[in-house]
């Protein structure tokens, strides 16, 4: 009775997921879904995961998942680690390592990667600093930067940006303001000499004469910004459910590199197949206006390939910096046996 | 010092308290107040002492005042009114301490307040360590440091038992005795009214009018001797009589009110 | 009669009687001194036993003995003392200047019918405005070093010290003013000898609850772009999900709280014995 009752249940909602994708009907049919929840940010660099749910891809391996909205990139790990969700997509931060470093989660695929030519995060100078000779991210050395937080993804690209041109971030007086508004007001204040903001701030602060953006992130220093990952013990004792779930999410990652990665021979961005239908499906789950999020697609890699050497320097430099266990072994904070690599 | 009453009324918004109060009191008389809850008894001593203004109606002084008085008018009140962050001693001096005064004259108003009244070893000891008859005598000691030429006594003892009240009565009769100063004497208490009081006006209920000024004729100092006790208890037996009317009266409105 | 029955009760000799028996007891209340440390003593052990039995996870709550660790590494690399001398230099400028404004405002309300009658509205509008709200604000007026700081916990301090101030002169007794009013005493001394003292006990009793006040803050004050601090160190912490480091941090602070609630305790018993 109830199991019939569960059963009927699901098919109706199946069938009608199933009907709005407008696929898969008797894929759908055969068996009851599996439920999964991911855990996400309204942000474009997300976007693989909302084309995988909106285009049925996860119904397609067999999945109910439900995406869970978070507000800061801290919550994600933490939600994973205390199994309120099965995955999770997000930067990489200091705090993040520390979660693995303890067990609690793994990294298992690639999420966005700072890429030459994608604007996502911007090194912005405020007019008097920039008059004062603040022309180039490498005159970032010796200057007051407003960051989110110690141990943020500011935090990090602060410190590839030191790497790159011969000084460390010892070198800098890193502010640490909490949150972007902040940030903005600090900036805004000329409290600091700089700040990184993403693509849409650093945007709006220029076109508001705020100051000047000097050059953007993927350009000067590439780097494996964020990833998929989940509970090693989901990996372990749910292994058909992590493999199901990588398989859709790769799906989406193909159709969103093909969609939005692809680059002329001038090396401009242009428009691949399916543009306008995923940029509405991201625009719609981040409840921005599509040109937003237009302005600020980050590079995927369609394989889902993690930048292992960048997630290695990640946490050497994070242990080099104090924020992160020395004893813990790179290595160990990914398993991407299911992604293959 | 004496003090002339005329035509004092005295409204608080549109309640009357006091109507149409003439009074007067000669120098060096004690003057006793007695009538029922709320007649205005209070209000009345306000307003002689300058800390209630009148509706209408003037209130006047007239006379010598002593040597050395630094505040003619001066309150003894029922709870004492003593600071109770100070030392004894030092809420006697509260009340010199905006007078030029010698250091030697300070000290010697605080010490002979407390000689007098029998607080010479507590003079240290903070209010709330004294018994309540201790520290009426403090407010006592503290109203006679400033020499004053007229007393206004609030219900001074109705805070205090029976036997503090007996002890009292005797340091007031021996103040008398010895300063002589006028004095408006409020209480609802007639052992008191008889026992220290020159006369007697009878208050009615509210609006508080005078109903009977009634004049005890044997002098205090003779008030325990045999001989006086028919006079007196002629005149409780009035004072009585025409208190009780009144309580009862006022009893019966607050009810109905 | 069957006196085998209820034989306490039964009239026999007048030489017995009856004891009366004792009904009273119960219902007062008797110091415990031992009580609360051995609960805390109980109450560690079993945390401690939790996290060695396996039963709760280190990282959802780190047993006694990392928070200890934690603790003695601060104590050792010496930052505890540098993040502790930043936050008390925070702590106790905000609060002074939180105090010294509130009570000159708070005393204006209190002696003055017309500044009460506007301050009352102006403080129940600002009041509850929740000052980590208009932390991009103060950052925007006094900057990202230490003046905005100040100003957090100076703000969420002034407050609480101007309705304490002025609630604790309407508790002076009136007949004291009175009393001095009818000695001569000139306005200036009965402020000063009267209204000052009488007002002290309320007074005291808001430090108390600002003191509370300025360590809530001194967290979001630190949010702010802050190097060192107790609450820069908590914030850090947990950004960085180093949950047995947080927990010292916080450690910290409730015995920051407990020592600033001890001091005031005595400094009541100092100035108020006379209650």
């Amino acid at each position: 009775m109830t199991l019939a009752r569960l059963t009927r249940r699901a098919l109706i909602a199946t069938a009608g997921a199933a009907f709005a994708a407008g696929t898969l009907m008797s894929a759908a049919l055969a068996q009851p879904l599996e439920k999964a929840t991911v855990g996400a940010l309204a942000l474009s660099s997300s976007g693989p995961i909302f084309i995988a749910k909106a285009k049925g891809y996860f119904e397609k391996e067999g999945l109910d998942v439900d995406v869970k909205m978070f507000t800061s990139a801290q919550q994600v790990p933490v939600a994973v680690a205390s199994g309120d969700v099965d995955f999770g997509v997000t930067g990489l931060t200091a705090g993040f390592y520390n979660l693995a470093s303890k067990g609690a989660v793994t990294i298992i695929a690639a999420q966005s990667r700072d890429e030459p030519g994608f604007p996502l995060s911007a090194y912005m100078a405020t007019n008097a600093a920039y008059d004062a000779g603040l022309k180039t991210p490498a005159d970032l050395k010796g200057k007051r930067i407003a960051i989110t937080t110690v141990g943020s993804t500011f935090h990090y690209m602060i410190g590839l940006l030191a790497h790159k041109h011969g000084f460390t971030v010892k070198d800098v007086t890193m502010v640490p303001l909490q949150d972007v508004p902040k940030m903005v007001a600090a900036f805004k204040g000329g409290q600091v000499d700089a700040i990184i903001a993403p693509s849409t701030v650093s945007r709006q602060l220029a076109s508001d004469g705020a100051g000047k953006i000097l050059g953007w992130v993927g350009d000067e220093t590439p780097w494996q910004l964020g990833a998929l990952f989940t509970a090693p013990k989901t990996m372990k004792d749910r292994r058909p459910l992590v493999e199901k779930f990588v398989r859709a999410y790769k799906t989406a990652l193909a159709e969103y590199h093909a969609a939005f990665n692809g680059k002329d021979a001038s090396g401009a961005l242009v428009k691949g197949p399916g543009y306008d239908e995923l940029l509405g499906i991201i625009a719609d789950a981040t409840k921005q206006k599509p040109e937003i999020v237009a302005a600020g697609l980050p590079y995927v890699d369609p394989q889902a390939r993690l930048l292992v050497d960048d997630v290695v320097n990640q946490v050497k430099f994070w242990q080099s910096e104090g924020q992160v266990d020395k004893s813990l072994d790179p290595k160990s904070v990914m398993d991407l046996s299911v992604a293959g690599e | 010092m004496r003090l002339l009453v005329s035509d004092l009324t005295h409204r608080y918004d549109d309640l009357t308290v006091l109507d149409g109060i003439d009074l007067t009191l000669a120098e060096g008389e004690i003057l006793a107040v007695i009538g029922p809850s709320g007649c205005g008894k209070s209000t009345l001593l306000g307003i002689a002492g300058g800390i209630v203004a009148p509706t209408s109606g003037s209130i006047r002084v007239e006379g010598e005042v002593p040597d050395g008085c630094l505040n003619p008018i001066t309150f003894i009140f029922q709870d004492f009114a003593l600071l109770p962050w100070r030392t004894v001693e030092d809420n006697i001096a509260l009340v010199l301490e905006h007078h030029k005064l010698s250091a030697a004259e300070r000290r010697e108003r605080v010490d002979s307040g407390l000689r007098r009244m029998g607080l010479s070893e507590f003079r240290n000891a903070l209010p709330k360590q004294l018994s309540g008859g201790m520290r009426q005598r403090v407010g006592i000691a503290r109203a006679l440091a400033v020499r004053p030429a007229m007393l206004l006594l609030d219900e001074p003892l109705s805070a205090l038992d029976a036997q503090t009240r007996e002890l009292l009565m005797d340091d007031f009769l021996e103040l008398w005795r010895r300063e002589k100063t006028t004095a408006l004497y409020v209480t609802h208490n007639l052992d008191e009214a008889l026992r220290l009081a020159d006369r007697v006006c009878v208050l009615s209920r509210r609006p508080g009018r005078i109903r009977e000024l009634v004049t005890i004729e044997v002098p205090r100092e003779r008030r325990q001797e045999p001989s006086a006790q028919a006079h007196l208890a002629e005149v409780r037996g009035r004072l009585w009589h025409l208190m009780k009317a009144e309580a009862q009266m006022a009893d019966r409105e607050i009810a109905r009110a | 009669m069957p006196d085998s029955l209820n034989p306490t009760v039964t009239p026999t000799a007048s030489t017995a009687g009856q004891p009366v028996r004792f009904r009273g007891g119960g219902f007062t209340v008797k110091r415990h001194p031992w009580a609360a440390l051995g609960a805390f003593a109980v109450l560690i052990g079993l945390w401690e036993g939790a996290s060695r039995l396996g039963l709760a996870s280190p990282l959802f709550l780190p047993p006694p003995s990392a928070v200890a660790h934690a603790l003695a590494g601060m104590v050792t690399d010496g930052s505890l003392w540098l993040n502790l001398k930043a936050s008390l230099a925070r702590i106790a400028v905000g609060w002074v200047m939180g105090t010294a404004g509130g009570m000159l405002v708070g005393f204006a309300m209190g002696i003055f019918s017309t500044a009460r009658a506007v301050g009352v509205p102006l403080v129940s509008a600002f009041f509850p405005i929740p000052k980590i709200a208009l932390l991009p604000l103060f950052i925007l007026w006094f900057g990202i070093g230490e003046p905005s700081k100040f100003a957090t916990i100076g703000f969420g301090v002034f407050f609480p010290t101007v309705i304490a101030t002025y609630s604790a002169i309407d508790q002076v007794p009136r007949n004291l003013i009175r009393m001095a009013q009818s000695f001569g005493l000139p306005w200036g001394s009965i402020l000063r000898s009267i209204v000052l003292p009488g007002a002290l006990p309320g007074i005291l009793a808001g430090f108390r609850i600002t003191a509370s006040i300025a360590l809530i803050l001194v967290v979001a004050a630190e949010m702010i772009g802050a190097e060192y601090g107790i609450g820069a160190f908590v914030l850090m912490a947990g950004n960085l999900m180093q949950t047995d480091t947080l927990l010292a941090g916080v450690l910290v602070l409730s015995l920051l709280g407990l020592a600033i609630g001890t001091v005031l305790s005595q400094l009541e018993r100092r100035l108020l014995n006379w209650r």
